[in-house]
């Protein structure tokens, strides 16, 4: 057991673990926010992307003992950030999702493609995309979700 | 699947993680950005005793102008090539791979050193750094070795980085301001390895053409023949220079789907840098 | 009362979005319940083998469990009625046999999965590896080992359906085209797997199992038949499920020996099923082989079919219906929605040592049109007319409806023709063709396809049993209760894994009860609090459960305005039920006024009214033989000739489904559809190799249709209500999936016209394309030497 201590949504957590759990499994198991799903546990799906030091990544793929001295964002996060909440009001305006299982990878995804300047033309969004799986809905809504967001926040990318 | 049981170390310096790697043997593994080795741990095909964690190490991370060439820390990420965080000396060639490589989540994490200690045969950086004539520069209990990018993989997951040593840098030659390149990556899914990839740079100026195929059921595949007519600036027999590079490499045991994708994919990126 | 706002008709956003949006759904995986242990099952690594023995470490005992260990586990059987099937027994825990790759052996527990994952590889399995049967082509009539012993041969059913008199008209087309089709193996993959938790209440003496299932009843009532235990002591529930598709609508061994485990422990247990192990084992779809000719004549019109289909369905049947109706639905729908008077289809389900076949969204369907379509198309080429010119020539008219097939689907209504129309519009046939003509600076081939299908949907009790069914999903059930301060509560039968059931279902009784549907709660999922009813599968739900959730608000209406009318001391006929009110000739009362009377002061109800408000109704359509929604789909391809690299450049679909409850969330399942069926064209396959090891076994390797990939999808209506159904609403939710892969075929087909290459098996890969044109041109090289 390995002990670790790393912010997650802001909160300072402290625990002890063992290095063979991911992160996705501390998150889910340890600090039981299961807002974060597994889909593949090889980094293709997206359905496990949380925020790690500010920059997407996959949870699965993450050792939590090398997240020690980590900040973490989850989809239970995000309070207050402005461009998460426009972008949940263009997700639901857009019907941008149907069963729900890569919603919060998916948000978490737009928000950076959003942030780094690539929402501007379908294509920077779709290619942004690339790496959620999303089998309900077609990503037709998603891409239009994601368009109508970047517009209303437009300084920030 | 769940990683099978390990043990962790973050050591502070690379000194420290050579060190370890050393005392640990063959359990041990080295961790960067883990895309590939905790993939690879969750499927079970890897189950290392040890993980040594240089992700952070500060000395891994640094870009800097090193004469006529820029060294790139073995821990800089896909993600810090793609945008341009980092020195560029090869005038947008590496900014481009770096952008169609996996995805984006990915990128975040994944090394340039991790890419070339592991090798893949569809991966991309030992191949790009081939055809940018690139050195590595590794560091293990007996001190600093310099290894040639093109030497460097040697079989598919194969190289010559020994158990005990750990990639530090890698040195790229500045393309000069009129060298050219070509890249192209088939795939059908974006972020997919690649089914065929090529890479062409010309640096005239610099006496340096090279070809380059990745994808290529082995090491980067070397286009010497197309590289000569590369240097040359000559188009016309450039079909069959790829053709003779292709028989000559009968041990990769292309079907004939494979050595047709490989010619169009040299091809084309051939054509990128002629034009 | 059609209400714009929320009722039958309106765009409604979900109500289901909120949870999903804040990372508050609660799927399987999310629950683990204080004691949880994780199960991992120890699979088999061979396609075909004898159990010698199985060892277990001894620090292992009482924690690995084989089915020696679970005496109480029956085996899975699925009853069919049609003649000649034969139907294997399938032990949960593999006993004396193993027949496919990935087949449970021993459930391992530990307290968490990583190392249950760790008791597995430590347990020993003796194998004798027998030869397996990876050809159901081949091997039908039998082989060295066949896949049941007892059989004699390797085929669970085979059948002929005929019409008319395809010899004859054989004899007299002037136009004959034989042609192989092939569609290979795939997962439905939604994105979250499998997974199970069980455990025994103590306090309700009874187990309870929340599953990722599509059927909660129905498994219930599995489980209580194969561990020999009343109902009334199992609770099943499907909490949030990340996208069924098909596959989670079938009965597994898993779920069955999770439940033994829990009455076994005395703790929860959970399976929660990876990806790998999700493209092993969970059920497989589409593996088809077809050998059709098509007969016409001069002008186009086509005279007769004759098929021959063969299934690959597997090592076991899945219950209920086993993989008995993949084949007979493909034989049926082949005619698609022509006019074709000459038939014959002999079809083969045949058992391999493969992980068993399932449906996935359209089952037989996208089968069916991906050959007729094709045929459709080299008819057309045949006799130098456009491809869609045929198609109109051979459609079922309006006037002729209701019309029966000749594979005997009894059409009800709709313009077919009309359908081709607008997506050629939507695609700007013209357009395309101009671009043709110009050609790509690139060189790459522009081709367009189409293909056109209707849908069976909302079929009952009549068609499953002529297909044979044991097991008829027939009708859908709704309790509707008024609580006492006037908020709604809808229970139902089916479940619903992202086709937003809670907000439609919401309308529907909007629609009836003048009541908001933010004041109305939808229940599913839930053996506990829903009666009867039969899952979410078979376009069936929003005719189904719309259907009883209608009658049942009826019902309740009906009261409201008895009881209304008695407050307000007039007629009941004076009175009607809207805006949250009844409201008569000389004021209202609201529906939170009523219940309060119909509750907590019966002594306000009119003679003769009883106390609750509260009504149940099952609904089955008028007739059980189906209600027919149809489309057209087009596709525009880029083509390189010389890589085989395809790129979907436009994708349309001119659709009708009747009445649309709720337009948003009929186009999302539409696009939903689609791109799963590209996936089905262009992407994916789980390929097997000699040895009978499937050869994908990660997403790296069974590529998923990404937003790269995809265009943007038009979508254009025609409105076509049937007569049939509750508001004219048809079932829709798998016809996107149907069409796509005949469609990019054709795409394909007309972008390499120049070269005369077609490729017709799916996916459609590089490797296919290019293989296509090299078999184009040594034909023409051998045709013009």
């Amino acid at each position: 057991m390995t002990a670790i201590r790393m912010h997650i949504n802001g909160v300072e957590v402290a625990d002890d673990v063992p290095p063979r759990l991911s992160l996705a499994d501390f998150l889910r198991g340890r600090r039981h926010l299961t807002g974060t799903h597994l889909g593949c546990e090889h980094g293709v799906c997206g359905a496990c992307t949380v925020l790690i030091d500010g920059e997407p990544a996959r949870s699965c793929l993450m050792l939590a003992v090398a997240c020690d001295g980590r900040e973490i964002e989850t989809i239970e996060g995000f309070a207050g950030d402005r461009v998460m909440e426009v972008l949940r009001r263009s997700f639901h305006q857009h019907h941008a999702l149907q069963c729900g299982y890569c919603t919060p990878g998916m948000l978490i995804t737009a928000r950076d493609v959003i942030l780094r300047g690539r929402a501007g033309s379908e294509r920077g969004i779709r290619d942004g995309l690339a790496g959620n799986i999303c089998r309900c809905t077609g990503y037709t809504n998603i891409v239009t979700a994601i368009a109508e967001a970047a517009k209303e926040v437009p300084d920030a990318g | 699947m769940k990683a099978p049981a390990v043990d962790y170390v973050r050591p502070r310096s690379l000194t420290e993680a050579i060190d370890l790697l050393a005392r640990s043997g063959s359990e041990a593994r080295v961790l960067a950005g883990g895309q590939s080795l905790v993939a690879m741990m969750n499927l079970r095909v890897a189950s290392p005793g040890l993980l040594i964690d240089i992700a952070r190490l500060p000395e891994l991370a640094t870009a800097s102008e090193d004469g006529d060439a820029v060294r790139l820390g073995a821990c800089i990420t896909h993600a810090a090539v793609e945008d341009g965080r980092v020195l560029d000396p090869s005038r947008g060639l590496m900014p481009r791979v770096a952008a169609s490589l996996a995805y984006r989540a990915i990128r975040n994490r994944g090394t340039i050193g991790g890419s070339l200690a592991l090798s893949d045969p569809a991966a991309e950086w030992p191949a790009v750094l081939t055809a940018l004539d690139a050195e590595v520069s590794v560091r293990g209990p007996n001190g600093q070795r310099t290894l040639k990018c093109a030497e460097f993989t040697t079989g598919i997951f194969e190289t010559q980085l020994a158990a005990n040593e750990v990639i530090e840098s890698v040195r790229i030659p500045k393309l000069s301001a009129d060298a050219r390149w070509g890249y192209l990556k088939l795939c059908r899914k974006a972020g997919e390895f690649a089914n065929t990839f090529a890479v062409a740079v010309a640096d005239r100026r610099r006496g340096h053409c090279r070809a380059v195929l990745g994808a290529a059921n082995g090491p980067p595949l070397v286009l010497t023949n197309t590289s000569q007519l590369l240097g040359k600036g000559e188009a016309d027999n450039m079909r069959d220079a790829i053709a003779a590079d292709l028989g000559g490499a009968a041990d990769r045991h292309f079907d004939e789907f494979q050595r047709n994708l490989h010619t169009v994919a040299a091809l084309r990126a051939v054509q990128q840098v002629l034009q | 009362m059609p209400d714009d706002r929320f009722g039958v008709g309106a765009s409604l956003l979900r109500k289901e979005d909120d949870r999903h949006l804040y990372g508050r759904g609660q799927f399987v995986a999310d629950l683990q319940p204080p004691g949880t242990m994780e199960v991992a099952f120890l699979r088999s690594p061979h396609a075909h083998a004898r159990i010698r023995s199985i060892s277990a470490p001894p620090e292992a005992r009482g924690r690995v469990f084989t089915a020696a260990d679970l005496p109480r586990v029956k085996p899975i059987r699925v009853v069919s009625h049609s003649a000649g099937a034969k139907s294997p027994p399938w032990p949960p825990l593999a006993t004396d046999k193993v027949r496919y790759v990935g087949e449970a052996i021993a459930a391992c527990i530990a307290p968490s999965r990583g190392e249950a994952e760790d008791l597995a590889a430590a347990v020993a399995v003796d194998f004798e590896v027998l030869q397996p049967v990876i050809d159901p082509v081949r091997d039908m009539r039998g082989s060295r080992h066949p896949v049941h012993e007892h059989w004699g041969d390797n085929l669970y059913i085979e059948h002929a359906l005929e019409g008319g008199d395809i010899d004859a008209a054989a004899r007299a087309a002037e136009v004959s085209l034989t042609r192989e089709f092939r569609m290979r193996r795939q997962s439905g993959a939604p994105l979250e797997c499998r997974g199970v938790l069980a455990y025994r209440d103590h306090r309700l003496d009874e187990i309870v199992l929340y599953a990722s299932t599509q059927t909660p009843h129905t498994l219930r009532v599995a489980l209580a038949e194969i561990l020999d235990l009343e109902e009334r002591r199992i609770r099943v529930v499907a909490p949030d499920v990340g996208g069924g598709f098909g596959p989670k609508a079938r009965l597994y061994p898993e779920e069955i020996v999770l439940a033994a485990l829990a009455l076994e422990l005395d703790h929860p247990v959970r399976w929660i099923e990876d990806r790998s192990e999700h493209l092993l084992t969970a059920a497989h779809s589409r593996d088809h082989h077809y050998n059709v000719t098509a007969y016409a004549d001069r002008q186009g019109r086509i005279l007769g079919v004759d098929a021959e289909i063969v299934v690959d369905g597997g090592a076991y049947g899945l219950w209920p219906q086993g993989p008995y109706h993949e084949a007979g639905m493909v034989a049926r729908a082949l005619p698609g929605p022509y006019m074709i008077p000459n038939y014959r289809a002999r079809h083969y389900t045949v058992a391999t040592n493969k992980t068993p076949l399932g449906p996935y969204r359209g089952v037989g369907r996208p089968g069916a049109c991906f050959v007729i379509e094709r045929l459709v198309d080299e008819v057309a080429r045949a006799v130098g007319s456009e491809p869609n010119e045929v198609r109109a020539l051979n459609l079922v008219r309006p006037q002729q409806m209701p019309f029966a097939t000749i594979g005997g689907l009894r059409l009800d209504s709709g313009d077919y023709a009309a359908s081709v129309r607008l997506c050629a519009e939507l695609l700007d046939l013209p357009a395309v063709r101009q671009r043709q003509r110009r050609g790509e600076p690139d060189g790459r081939q522009v081709g367009i396809g189409f293909a056109t299908f209707a849908e069976q949907t909302a079929h009952g009790a009549a068609e499953f049993a002529a297909r044979g069914a044991a097991i008829i999903p027939g009708f859908e059930s709704c309790t509707a209760r008024v609580l006492t301060d006037g908020s709604v509560v809808l229970m139902v039968g089916i479940q619903s894994h992202g086709q937003g059931l809670e907000t439609v279902l919401s309308q529907v009784a909007a629609e009836e009860l003048g009541i908001d549907p933010a004041r109305i709660s939808v229940r599913h999922g839930d053996t506990e609090s829903t009666a009867f009813g039969f899952g979410t599968f078979a376009s069936r739900s929003m005719v189904m459960s719309g259907g009883a959730v209608a009658r049942a608000s009826r019902i309740l209406r009906d009261k409201l305005c008895r009881i209304g009318a008695h407050l307000l001391q007039c007629d009941v006929a004076a009175v009607r039920c809207a805006d949250g009110v009844v409201a008569g000739p000389q004021g209202s009362v609201s529906i939170a006024e009523i219940a309060k009377v119909a509750h907590l002061r019966m002594d306000g109800l009119p003679q003769g009214v009883d106390p609750l408000l509260d009504a149940t109704a099952t609904y089955e359509p008028a007739i059980s033989t189906g209600v027919f929604s149809y489309a057209t789909h087009g596709a525009v391809v880029a083509v390189d000739p010389e890589t085989g690299f395809i790129e979907l450049l436009d994708y349309a679909v001119a659709e009708d489904c009747g009445t649309m409850v709720n337009p948003l969330l009929v186009e999302g399942q539409i696009r939903g559809g689609v791109v799963q069926g590209i996936g089905t064209a262009l992407f994916e396959e789980i390929p097997y190799d000699e040895a009978g090891q499937p050869l994908v076994g990660t997403l790296a390797d069974y590529l998923m249709p990404g937003a790269a990939e995809m265009p943007a999808i038009k979508i254009g209506h025609l409105h076509t209500p049937t007569p049939h159904t509750e508001y004219g609403m048809k079932g829709m939710g798998e016809g996107g999936a149907v069409a796509p892969p005949a469609a990019i075929a054709n795409a394909v087909r007309d972008a390499l016209s120049s070269i005369g290459a077609e490729v017709n098996e799916t996916p459609i890969t590089p490797r296919r394309v290019l293989a296509a044109i090299r078999r184009a041109r040594v034909a023409a090289g051998a045709v013009r030497s």
